[in-house]
């Protein structure tokens, strides 16, 4: 009696715990729900701004357009950059003057751990007013429901386009779904060649003459500026990233395209990793890579991504500008030139150009919304400052006019590069892109498959998650 | 009618005849209901949730959708998952067997009267000590091309090794942390094992003449044969679960060579948000620790029969 009573008792009390605290999952029911066919064409980037002055306070709202006067705490988050980090908190500081009533709490994640953060959050329903997320993953958001768009009174503005003529033609293409604008970036950047001229200049090499245009002058290079001592490589000419996938597939998109192919459809809906163009352009990696590096031998990680250029290992790496701050407080110094993505044709340059963007989260109290939409409005307003602040280029008209443009190095050329640019693909199943590209550099870079075949896999591997 | 009447005043529990037996089981249960309930809520609700969440497609921010077996059926024919779980049998098989030698070598050393005993123990344990996180920060530098690790093997002529840059030798890298940092903590437990042995076997042993061999196979053995079987089940199921390492050092790479099983799980969860097909992940990760440990308990019961 005892044992069987014993026996109830324990399976009712588990009954009874399971059905006290057994919610389903509860996901954010999708609000105004855009159909999934919305999906965001890859758009060419920017061109270079000229018209417009730079912008330096935030403009005036919209006649009749009251900004909530009770007190309102809104959270932000952003990934962790540190002069961007630096930046911010002083942003946040002087917004505190403008807007008294406004708290802001700011947490700061890893740029690798933003986007998992940032979805259990908003899964959690528990996400932060204003958001910070690699532009390739606003499509996700989007398409899931939980991005509010741009409020158009905080920005004074009448229409998305007027919104959109602020900025450089294509500079909000990343954050615009179905005639909406959702995000607003604070860098687009493209990525050039980093030269060190030191390591130029000691292998008997004049930066300026000598900077190569095509993969082919790269190559030529290399034999100079490699160099190994017995079985180690003590200098490295070049190198292809190898410590982020994500890196792997902004190197190869460009490249792909340099040959006349895309790796995506601009629906998003067909995946062509195994095309000619795309053979051609990792065949061409792996020919690079054998000429001028040594993938084995780097100190790169997802953190410290420019390392060996930091550190003066390897002669020229591909980078944005953001790069800059870092490059200058190394010990490379000022001792560097920055030319353009290196192109197969360069009669017809092909460039990437990727970026992170400020987003809203649409699940929020309407007065929190309208603060994070003016604090976004208030963070954007110096262009110049986050480009001599943190090395962004933000896709806004005039910033090429700023002082601070002007005193940046190589503005122009990471400029003309934005101009031929793509920008990075744009799919809700970005990383599984780019895990499956990465695995075919990989396989080929350190394991000697054929290009063709590494690219079969990662193509059938894409396809399967495209279809689903 | 008074008696009926005053049987129904009474307070329930006063009406049910309870024996000592069942108040001392209800009183246990009593007892027991916080640590139950914590169980019930953090571990098995979670585990149930997962069984039904691999049952569906779900992807945190949109309502999941049953598809009933669909996750498991794909999983089977997947050649990446396939290739996952291949390598984490790789790194549990060639991590846990030195991992047992080492550690019971270890304690046996440690156990007998060495100058300095305390000391040593101490800094063998050392490496569990040391979280995860900063272990593999720490190995990163070392594996260096210019690393001790390198260093130390230039000194026998070995040329440099790509350690993390290799798909031939990433594992091996991993590996080697791993054992590195499971031998003290399972030596810590064999030599528990080992104390609890009577020192008078060892001692009738000697009288009879027996090796210090003979003493080993046939009174340590026999005798650590439950911690053996516990140092096993679990060195077995922490190694399945390997997760932090592989992460920070290679994220699976290069070309997946080091992409185990938990932290394919992770990536399909966290950066593809397939939480479904995570969790189908999960519950074959789950079934092989079971089926590895349900075989090993019962290896060992056949050995006591």
């Amino acid at each position: 009696m005892s044992k069987r009573l014993s026996l109830v008792l324990l399976v009712v009390i588990l009954l009874a715990v399971i059905a006290a605290c057994a919610p389903a999952p509860t996901p954010i029911p999708p609000t105004a729900a855009p159909k999934p066919t919305d999906a965001p064409k890859p758009t060419t980037a920017p061109a270079q701004p000229t018209a417009a002055p730079a912008t330096k306070a935030p403009e005036p709202t919209k006649a009749g357009f009251a900004f909530p006067t009770e007190n309102i705490t809104i959270e932000v988050w952003w990934h962790e950059y540190a002069p961007m980090t630096a930046y911010v908190k002083e942003l946040i500081e002087a917004y505190k003057k403008v807007r008294p009533n406004v708290t802001v709490n700011a947490t700061v994640a890893s740029s690798t751990d933003m986007n998992t953060k940032l979805t259990a959050a908003l899964a959690a329903g528990t996400g932060p007013d204003v958001m910070d997320a690699d532009a390739s993953y606003y499509v996700a958001y989007y398409t899931k429901g939980v991005l509010e768009p741009a409020n158009l009174d905080v920005f004074g503005v009448k229409t998305y386009q007027e919104l959109a003529d602020k900025y450089v033609p294509g500079g909000l293409a990343s954050g615009t779904f179905d005639g909406k604008i959702y995000t607003l970036p604070y860098q687009g950047n493209s990525m050039s060649l980093f030269l060190n001229n030191k390591l130029f200049a000691a292998a008997g090499l004049d930066v300026k003459k000598d900077a190569p245009k095509t993969w082919n002058d790269l190559m030529a290079l290399c034999t100079k500026l490699k160099k190994v001592e017995g079985n180690r490589t003590s200098q490295k000419a070049f190198e292809f990233p190898y410590h982020s996938p994500r890196w792997q597939l902004q190197d190869l998109q460009p490249m792909t395209e340099q040959f006349g192919g895309k790796l995506l459809s601009d629906d998003g809906k067909t995946a062509y990793l195994n095309s000619p163009e795309a053979v051609k352009a990792l065949t061409l990696w792996r020919d690079v890579t054998k000429a001028c590096g040594d993938p084995k031998n780097t100190k790169n990680t997802a953190s410290d991504p420019n390392k060996d250029f930091l550190d003066g290992f390897t002669a020229m790496w591909i980078t944005g500008p953001w790069a800059t701050p870092q490059v200058t407080a190394s010990p490379v110094k000022n001792d560097f030139t920055v030319v353009g993505l290196p192109q197969v044709d360069p009669a017809k340059p092909k460039t990437m150009v990727y970026g992170w963007a400020w987003g809203v989260y649409n699940k929020r109290p309407d007065k929190n919304k309208i603060a994070a939409w003016d604090f976004v409005k208030f963070m954007l307003s110096k262009p110049d400052e986050w480009l001599g602040k943190a090395g962004f280029v933000q896709p806004v008209k005039g910033v090429s006019d700023s002082a601070t443009a002007k005193n940046f190095p190589f503005f122009d050329v990471h400029m003309k590069d934005v101009q031929t640019a793509t920008w990075y693909i744009r799919s809700e199943f970005v990383n599984e892109i780019a895990q499956a590209v990465g695995r075919a550099v990989d396989s080929v870079v350190y394991d000697g498959k054929d290009p063709k075949a590494a690219l079969d896999e990662a193509q059938a591997a894409v396809e399967k998650v495209l279809k689903k | 009618m008074s008696a009926l009447t005053s049987t129904q005043t009474r307070p329930i529990w006063k009406r049910l005849n309870w024996n000592v037996t069942t108040k001392q089981a209800l009183f246990a249960y009593a007892i027991l209901f916080p640590t139950i309930a914590i169980l019930a809520l953090f571990r098995f609700f979670p585990m149930l949730q997962a069984f039904y969440v691999s049952l569906t497609e779900y992807d945190l921010l949109r309502p999941p959708k049953f598809i009933g077996l669909e996750n498991f059926i794909d999983l089977v024919q997947d050649p990446l998952f396939l290739s996952s779980a291949r390598i984490s049998i790789m790194y549990v098989v060639l991590s846990c067997v030195p991992v047992w030698v080492l550690s019971l070598g270890l304690a046996v050393l440690f156990n007998r009267h060495i100058v300095a005993k305390n000391f040593f123990r101490s800094a063998a344990f050392m490496p569990v000590v040391m979280p995860a996180v900063v272990n593999a920060v720490v190995w990163t530098f070392m594996y260096h091309q210019d690393g001790v690790v390198n260093t130390v093997i230039g000194w026998f002529g070995v040329d440099p090794i790509p350690w993390l840059r290799s798909s031939a030798w990433a594992l091996w890298a991993v590996i080697i942390i791993g054992i590195w940092r499971a031998t003290p903590y399972y030596m810590v437990i064999f030599l528990a094992g080992l104390q609890a042995i009577p020192e008078e076997y060892y001692e009738a042993a000697q009288i009879d003449g027996a090796s210090a061999w003979s003493q080993f196979r046939h009174i340590t053995l026999p005798l650590l044969k439950p911690t053996t079987l516990l140092v096993m089940v679990m060195s077995v199921i922490v190694a399945m679960k390997v997760f932090a390492v592989p992460m920070i050092m290679t994220g699976g790479g290069p070309a997946d060579s080091t992409r185990v099983l938990p932290l394919m799980i992770y990536q399909t969860a966290f950066e593809f948000f397939k939480m479904g097909r995570a969790a189908a992940m999960s519950i074959f990760l789950f079934a092989a620790v079971m089926i590895f440990t349900v075989f090993q308990i019962r290896l060992f019961a056949r050995g006591e029969e």
